[in-house]
């Protein structure tokens, strides 16, 4: 158990006090200086809140709380039942009884003595409280989809540009071994001339291209205190509430999920534009082919001529979320087994480089170093809104059924105007961004 | 192009750990099924909109619907639905997207005629949509009774941009207090960064330094210290 757990805000405010009052010398144990063995002075850690927390954010979560130079203090979400899950899973972690739960955001991100907030909750909110967070002055660890459209993924990027905070995405395969070192065969030139890219998107029949623009059955809400079924909401569309959502099969419906090209694109799309040294543009051409039953497939160009398909079938079984690279000289495939297959010429480098369950560690450890050092980390704001612009390029052309062109550096498809109205969504009220 | 030593299988073959996939959706209600409607027309859409009999279900697939699809013959049905408080925001949805100009008009016809959280929905759309029509009534709203109004106006002033937002804007920051205060302060960064796009570069800078106070909110203070510092010493570099 780590003991004294305070916020440094804190801690300088009641050491300074305290000297003042006693007119000597301050004397600060060991352990608070990071002295002893281990230990970080608060000082030195960044103090954290957790909005929408639930499985996956659980997962998160625990790499935050292994580090000991993070002290997390507060949670948010408007589930009572899972707010006091968190709160539980903190206090034990530390011994305590100082974590605070809050049903409504703004009153986490008014803390001062909050550095960083992980969001967790559905994607449905994820740009609007990494926005919200930044403007409070907050740094930011968000869950993948970062953005519903493209619209959110602009004001994402620009938004953390505008106020100097540290953002990462939960895109944690940029941190994870055996992908990163098929990322440098690429840039590396190791594969020659970069020709084609290829990303897994989810496979249809589990997830398909196009949510469903239905309603669930309606039933009678809870009482708010349990679950504020309007808050859940948030930004989007009012429908009757339904407790499927609020249990987590609130993805493959339109309002609330960008579907299969969203939910993986954001992983592997990502990495290929990584791979493409295209961190700061996007495809131009966006081509679509199959059904929403699948099998389907995106066919992407780039201005530099480089293709990348994002497709659901036809891997060579190296786990979820897998990415190939092919150039002149040769390829490489990788996926979440963390095996990787090669050409010939490449064989010698591909070896067990990672387990992928390094993959979130690597991820968190490389936010909180920016945190503290203020530098980007590599699934910074402006890279994660490029990817996702890419991905929700995809996915209007899945849904148009037709080859869209796209102007990186204007934000339009061109002789397109349906598709320029699918870039954004007029948020319910009260909410912008 | 050859594609030397590529390896293909066409069969994707048994993996790994797998992260979030969901399974099958649920069953959706009979009354709840949306692909009728979203095959309908523009004009079927507007049509629905206007019948006493359709559902609150069916005119809200209609109104996204027609966000993609509708032009300014959907406008009247659209606007005719901004003062619902069930359909409003689905009304915005169909509206804020349309580039016909009946569609701007339309919400700001809306902001004498609805109150409240609608009308902050109606600012909000305003607001992405950019209307430089809109200002005056915007700057009207500034000094709304209702803080959540007033917050809405001041974020959409600073989308919006241009000099007269930013001379009023500059004016609620001496003006105004507590939360709306902040918002304009917020909003001052925006329109900032508008008028430094539009070449207003001196006015830009002097949105900046309006908000290196201590008594402006210490996040917004910090970043227009640096928008400020970036813009001094990139004079050929828009931010």
């Amino acid at each position: 158990m780590e003991q004294g757990f305070i916020s440094r805000r804190h801690f300088l405010k009641r050491t300074s006090q305290a000297a003042a009052v006693a007119g000597a010398p301050l004397i600060v144990p060991a352990s608070v200086l990071g002295q002893r063995a281990g230990a970080v002075p608060p000082s030195d850690r960044i103090v954290m809140g957790g909005i929408g927390i639930g499985s996956r954010g659980a997962y998160d979560l625990q790499s935050f709380l292994a580090r000991r130079d993070v002290q997390f203090v507060a949670v948010c979400d408007v589930r009572e039942e899972r707010r006091e899950i968190v709160k539980s899973t903190v206090d034990k972690h530390y011994g305590t009884r100082d974590c605070t739960m809050y049903a409504d955001y703004h009153e986490l991100l008014a803390r001062e003595d909050i550095d960083a907030v992980l969001i967790a909750t559905g994607d449905r909110w994820h740009a609007l409280l990494s926005i919200h967070a930044a403007q409070a002055g907050k740094d930011v660890y968000c869950e993948k989809p970062c953005s519903m459209t493209i619209a959110e993924s602009q004001a994402l990027a620009e938004t953390f540009r505008r106020y100097g905070r540290i953002y990462q995405a939960g895109t944690q395969r940029r941190n994870a071994g055996n992908f990163v070192l098929a990322v440098e065969l690429a840039r590396s030139g190791r594969l020659g001339k970069l020709r084609k890219l290829h990303a897994q998107l989810v496979d249809a029949r589990s997830m398909p291209p196009i949510p469903s623009h239905d309603w669930l059955p309606a039933e009678p809400e809870p009482p708010k205190l349990v679950v504020d079924w309007d808050r859940w909401l948030g930004p989007c569309p009012w429908r009757p509430y339904n407790r499927l959502y609020v249990q987590g099969r609130w993805r493959n419906f339109f309002d609330f999920h960008g579907g299969s090209i969203l939910e993986w694109g954001s992983h592997t799309a990502d990495l290929c534009q990584w791979a493409n040294d295209a961190d700061h543009t996007q495809p131009i051409e966006y081509e679509p082919e199959g059904s929403n039953e699948g099998p389907f497939a995106v066919h992407c160009r780039y201005a530099n001529g480089v293709e990348l398909v994002m497709r659901d079938s036809g891997w060579l079984g190296l786990g979820s979320c897998s990415v190939r690279f092919e150039g002149d000289d040769g390829w490489v495939e990788t996926g979440d087994t963390s095996k990787m297959e090669g050409s010939e010429s490449v064989r010698e480098f591909l070896r067990p480089v990672s387990d992928y369950r390094e993959a979130m560690p690597n991820h968190v450890r490389d936010f909180i170093e920016c945190v503290k050092t203020r530098s980007q980390p590599r699934a910074n704001a402006a890279v994660a809104a490029s990817s996702h612009i890419l991905c929700h390029a995809a996915y209007i052309a899945f849904q148009l059924g037709r080859k869209l062109v796209w102007d990186p550096a204007k934000g339009e498809f061109a002789g397109d105007e349906e598709a320029n109205r699918m870039r954004s969504r007029a948020l319910r009220e009260p909410w912008r961004i | 192009m050859s594609q030397p030593d590529v390896k293909r299988e066409t069969a994707p073959q048994a993996a790994a750990p797998k992260p979030a996939t969901a399974p099958r959706r649920p069953e959706p209600a009979p009354e709840y099924r949306a692909d009728q409607i979203l095959g309908l027309s523009a004009s079927q859409l507007a049509a629905l909109l206007e019948s006493p009999q359709a559902t609150v279900f069916q005119k809200a697939k209609a109104c996204q619907r027609l966000a993609a699809i509708g032009g300014k013959a959907a406008v009247p049905a659209l606007a005719g639905l901004l003062a619902d408080p069930q359909l409003s925001h689905y009304a915005r949805y169909g509206l804020e997207p349309n580039p016909d100009p009946a569609a701007g008009e339309a919400l700001r016809a809306a902001l004498k005629k609805v109150r409240g959280a609608l009308l902050v929905g109606v600012i909000n759309s305003i607001g992405a949509r950019r209307d430089p029509d809109a200002v005056d009534p915007l700057v009207r709203l500034l000094a709304s009774a209702d803080p959540e109004v007033a917050q809405a106006a001041a974020a959409a002033l600073g989308r919006i941009s241009g000099l007269r937002a930013a001379r009023a804007l500059e004016e609620g920051l001496r003006r105004f207090r507590g939360p709306v205060r902040n918002a304009i302060a917020a909003a001052l960064l925006v329109c900032a960064e508008g008028l430094i796009k539009q070449g207003e570069r001196e006015r830009g800078l002097a949105l900046y330094r309006a908000l290196i106070s201590p008594d402006v909110p210490k996040a917004v203070r910090l970043a227009a210290m640096h928008s400020a510092f970036v813009v001094e010493n990139s004079p050929a570099r828009p931010i």
